[in-house]
């Protein structure tokens, strides 16, 4: 076959890839999106974010059936078919990814299913199930993303130990379940099985869930995760694993002391590796930091001057959001555009039971640096609408630079924080003072006043609460 | 604790600091003047919140600062401290007005502000401005936000830009341009020791504000200066027959407070006075309300505190008020709020001599009033000659408003207001 040239090529067809293809044709590029999956949409579509939510989504109702009992509807208990759930599950995936299809499609973006493989800084090799491809392109953009990182000590070969991509399949529903990583994977799938009727038992080397996120925030879901999981075990380490029988025995180590136990599955989440093997990127120039991320500057740049590197397989923070946005970055640099990713708000969503969510600055990493802020806070008590679904755990706090009043960080957790949370980007992107959300008429009763709420407390006149003063 | 600069109110969020009252080791006690800071067309004092003894001074005079800078830190005296720590000094019952919108904040200047922007945070501006300032290659924590916690704006880029680009042309050979060239070349230095003894003195911060004000309403005002006398022999008498029964209320009847019921009758009459132009819409804003200024000559110079509400006031109320301020001005205690807003200026000389002068325009007002000392003439009233007292007068006002037949008229019925004054 003769090669096909191209002006760009992406490897990949994750949010950041597909982002990428779409939005360099959408400017006039000739584009080829490479995908070795036959379903375009990488993780985040086939087995992560979307797949997750819809389980979350799905075993939630059985939380809202029990809890619904104390204000006086009762549904008896709920039984499962995990085909069906398996199927409705797989009908939104197949959905979402066709939809892809048909976009590129539309955009006159040449879809190609195999694997890529480098062959020098201009020319890939696609390996096809039909054969070899040659593609010559002027641009490449690497957005191959990353997978469950499974440490060798924990790679028996055993199905019964699973990552997230396995744990989303739901085979069976195992009476004990281990989740190994306090990390927002490990809190969001093991609330999915905890739901679905496993008792859980989550450990974490660190002594916190959720690192990054503010302990405050984090505190009503650990405490939602302590009611909901049989238990849940910080500073304990796994140090071995065994298959025995139809069971995994492991081995735990807390305090130098070791303890074993048998568990029917378990789950290990303990991050993620990047794919940067086998796509002959030693035939280019571009080089990987030591923990294997390409090396990228701050305009999607690696070090080879034809060739971009885009979401997870660029490190930083793995999001696919972040994915998306660096893939328009990606694109306009190379349209001659002079974006950067410079002072990008990236907001983080943990979607868990209440869900929690932050942006910008924390107030664990103003503390940190150094940096001087005042923390406004609105607890959810307070809120009508909180109180009026059950579910007063949550918190709404403002980091604002104490000269200025402007909000450096949002953080809130509480049921659909993850849907509220945009407004606190849209703040700090804004530079927007806490007196502007103060300001800002927000419909009652809804959530979203909470953040205009933490605003006016901050200057002492919130309506539900009471402060005696403008914070110092 | 920390002392900050408070909200200076509408339309303004930071200024120079013209004077510095304080430094370390100082005892500050509550409402103490603290420094002299000017803003846009005012200077005025700011008070301290709080008392005890001043531990660091962290401004200094010619600085320009913002609402909410920290001025000094001092350790807090008399009070138990606070268990929490939590200052109580800002914690102010009344619902103080949010500071409002900076609006053109102070001109856009040369030097940048230094940035003390939080690390790792971008400037405060949204993000297509960013983009925007990034594709200009604008580093933007060298523009001056004018919105609220001083975000940057499309405005402020472009004036930003217009600055840069004017220092620029500046910088270049000067062609032959019909605008004044941007910097002036620097004034001769003189020895004027040469000649004989000399003896230098600072030109004070406040020397500076009031000549750099000078000098801008008197270039920017083409100014026409009216003459007259008023009779006040009468009034005079009304004065003198009065101040006993007023000192005993408390209050010192003097000329001024007659002067006040006298121009704004006459305001009343002839708003024309008691407009400002804009410039920018080409439209008359004529005011409602009278609030008169009055100058003072203090120590440091002159100070023109703002008489609110002249017209609802009786002579008594006028009078007291009129001396407080006089008083606020001399200590140096008169608000920024007190320097603002006023509709139309009198500068009475009379209690020091001399006859008539023409005083400068305080912009953006159009007419100012020069009143000069009350000396025994004779006068031919009724074909007879006879010693009357009489006031000279000098209204100076703004020929791009005003016409000199409408100030004409102006001045005949501020006299006749002074001649025909009842009690």
């Amino acid at each position: 076959m003769d090669p096909i040239k191209t002006e760009i090529v992406v490897v990949g067809a994750g949010p950041g890839g597909y982002a990428a293809a779409f939005y360099a044709a959408d400017l006039g590029k000739k584009v080829i999106l490479l995908e070795r999956d036959l379903r375009l949409g990488g993780v985040c579509l086939n087995r992560g974010c979307i797949p997750s939510k819809a389980l979350l989504y799905a075993a939630h109702s059985i939380t809202t059936a029990r809890e619904s009992e104390h204000r006086g509807i009762s549904f008896g208990s709920p039984t499962l078919d995990l085909a069906k759930l398996r199927t409705w599950k797989e009908s939104i995936i197949t959905k979402l990814s066709g939809g892809i299809a048909q976009l590129a499609k539309m955009r006159g973006v040449q879809v190609m299913t195999g694997r890529g493989y480098f062959e020098d800084s201009h020319k890939l090799r696609l390996e096809t199930e039909q054969g070899q491809q040659f593609i010559h392109y002027e641009q490449a953009i690497i957005a191959v993303g990353s997978r469950s990182a499974m440490p060798k000590a924990f790679d028996l070969g055993n199905p019964r130990i699973m990552t997230s991509r396995e744990a989303l399949e739901v085979e069976d529903i195992p009476e004990n379940l281990l989740v190994i990583g306090g990390g927002y994977i490990g809190m969001e799938l093991g609330t999915v099985y905890a739901t679905l009727g496993s008792k859980v038992v989550l450990v974490e080397a660190l002594d916190t869930i959720l690192a990054g996120a503010d302990p405050d925030l984090a505190r009503p879901v650990v405490a939602y995760a302590k009611k909901a999981f049989k238990e849940v075990r910080l500073k304990t380490k796994v140090s071995k694993m065994a298959t025995v029988g139809k069971q995994i025995k492991v081995e735990f180590e807390l305090d130098g002391k070791k303890t074993e136990e048998s568990y029917d599955r378990v789950l290990v989440a303990v991050g993620r590796s990047p794919n940067a093997n086998d796509l002959g990127l030693e035939n280019t120039k571009v080089t990987l930091d030591d923990k294997g991320f390409i090396q990228v500057n701050d305009k999607q740049q690696t070090t080879d001057p034809a060739i971009y590197a885009i979401g997870d397989i660029a490190g930083g923070v793995l999001l696919a959001h972040k994915a998306s946005k660096e893939a328009r970055i990606a694109v306009e640099v190379i349209v001659g555009e002079s974006s950067s990713f410079t002072n990008v708000t990236i907001p983080a969503v943990v979607f868990t039971d209440p869900e929690l969510a932050w942006c910008g600055l924390t107030e664990a990493e103003a503390k940190a640096k150094g940096i001087a802020v005042q923390v406004a806070k609105f607890p959810w008590a307070a809120s009508g609408r909180a109180l009026s679904f059950d579910r007063t755990d949550g918190l709404t706090k403002l980091i604002i630079e104490p000269e200025t009043d402007r909000i450096l960080g949002v953080g809130i957790v509480g049921a659909g924080a993850g849907e509220l949370i945009s407004e606190g980007v849209l703040a700090v992107e804004m530079g927007a003072t806490a007196m502007d959300l103060a300001l800002t008429v927000h419909p009652h009763p809804t959530l979203s006043e909470t953040i205009m709420e933490a605003a006016e407390a901050f200057y002492g006149h919130a309506t539900h609460t009471f402060t005696r003063k403008k914070l110092e | 604790m920390d002392f900050k600069l408070p909200p200076l109110g509408e339309g303004a969020d930071s200024g120079t600091v013209v004077n510095l009252f304080v430094k370390e080791g100082d005892q500050i006690a509550r409402d103490q003047a603290i420094l002299e800071l000017e803003n846009e067309k005012a200077v005025a004092t700011i008070p301290s919140t709080g008392a005890g003894t001043v531990t660091k001074v962290f401004v200094k005079a010619g600085e320009k600062i913002s609402v909410g800078q920290r001025i000094l830190s001092f350790n807090e005296t008399g009070a138990a401290p606070s268990s929490q720590g939590t200052p109580k000094s800002e914690a102010k019952p009344t619902a103080e007005p949010a500071p409002a919108p900076a609006k053109d904040a102070g001109e856009p200047q040369g030097e940048p502000e230094p940035a003390k922007a939080t690390p790792g945070v971008p400037p405060p501006a949204s993000p297509s401005l960013r983009k925007l300032a990034a594709d200009l290659g604008i580093d933007l924590t060298r523009v001056r936000g004018s919105e609220r916690g001083g975000r940057i704006v499309l405005a402020d880029l472009r004036r930003y830009i217009e600055q840069l680009q004017s220092a620029n042309s500046g910088k270049a050979p000067a062609p032959a341009e019909s605008n004044p060239p941007v910097a002036k070349p620097a004034p001769e230095q003189i020895d004027f020791s040469k000649w004989g003894p000399v003896e230098i003195k600072p030109f004070s911060p406040l020397r500076q504000v009031i000549a750099r004000r000078m000098t801008e309403n008197w270039n920017a005002i083409p100014h026409v200066t009216q003459f007259d006398e008023a009779d006040i022999t009468q009034l005079e008498a009304l004065r003198k027959k009065h101040a006993p029964e007023y000192e005993k209320k408390g209050a010192r009847l003097t000329l001024t407070s007659f002067a006040l019921k006298a121009v704004v009758e006459t305001l009343k009459k002839h708003p024309l006075f008691n407009c400002s132009l804009d410039e920018a819409s080409n439209e008359l804003v004529i005011k409602k309300y009278f609030h008169i200024g009055i100058a003072v000559d203090t120590e440091a110079g002159l100070i023109v505190p703002v008489l609110r509400d002249v017209d609802k006031k009786n002579l008594l109320e006028l009078s007291k008020e009129l001396e407080d301020l006089a008083k606020k001005a001399r200590e140096r205690k008169v608000s920024a709020e007190e320097l603002k807003g006023g509709s139309f200026t009198i500068s009475n000389q009379g209690g020091i001599g001399g006859a008539h002068f023409t005083p400068i325009i305080n912009r953006p007002e159009v007419a100012i009033l020069g009143i000069g000392r009350g000396i025994m003439k004779p006068v031919v009233r009724e074909q007879k000659i006879e010693p009357r007292l009489m006031m000279p007068l000098g209204l100076s006002y703004d020929h791009r408003v005003i016409d000199g037949g409408i100030a004409a008229r102006f001045i005949v019925d501020l006299v006749k207001s002074f001649q025909e004054f009842q009690l």
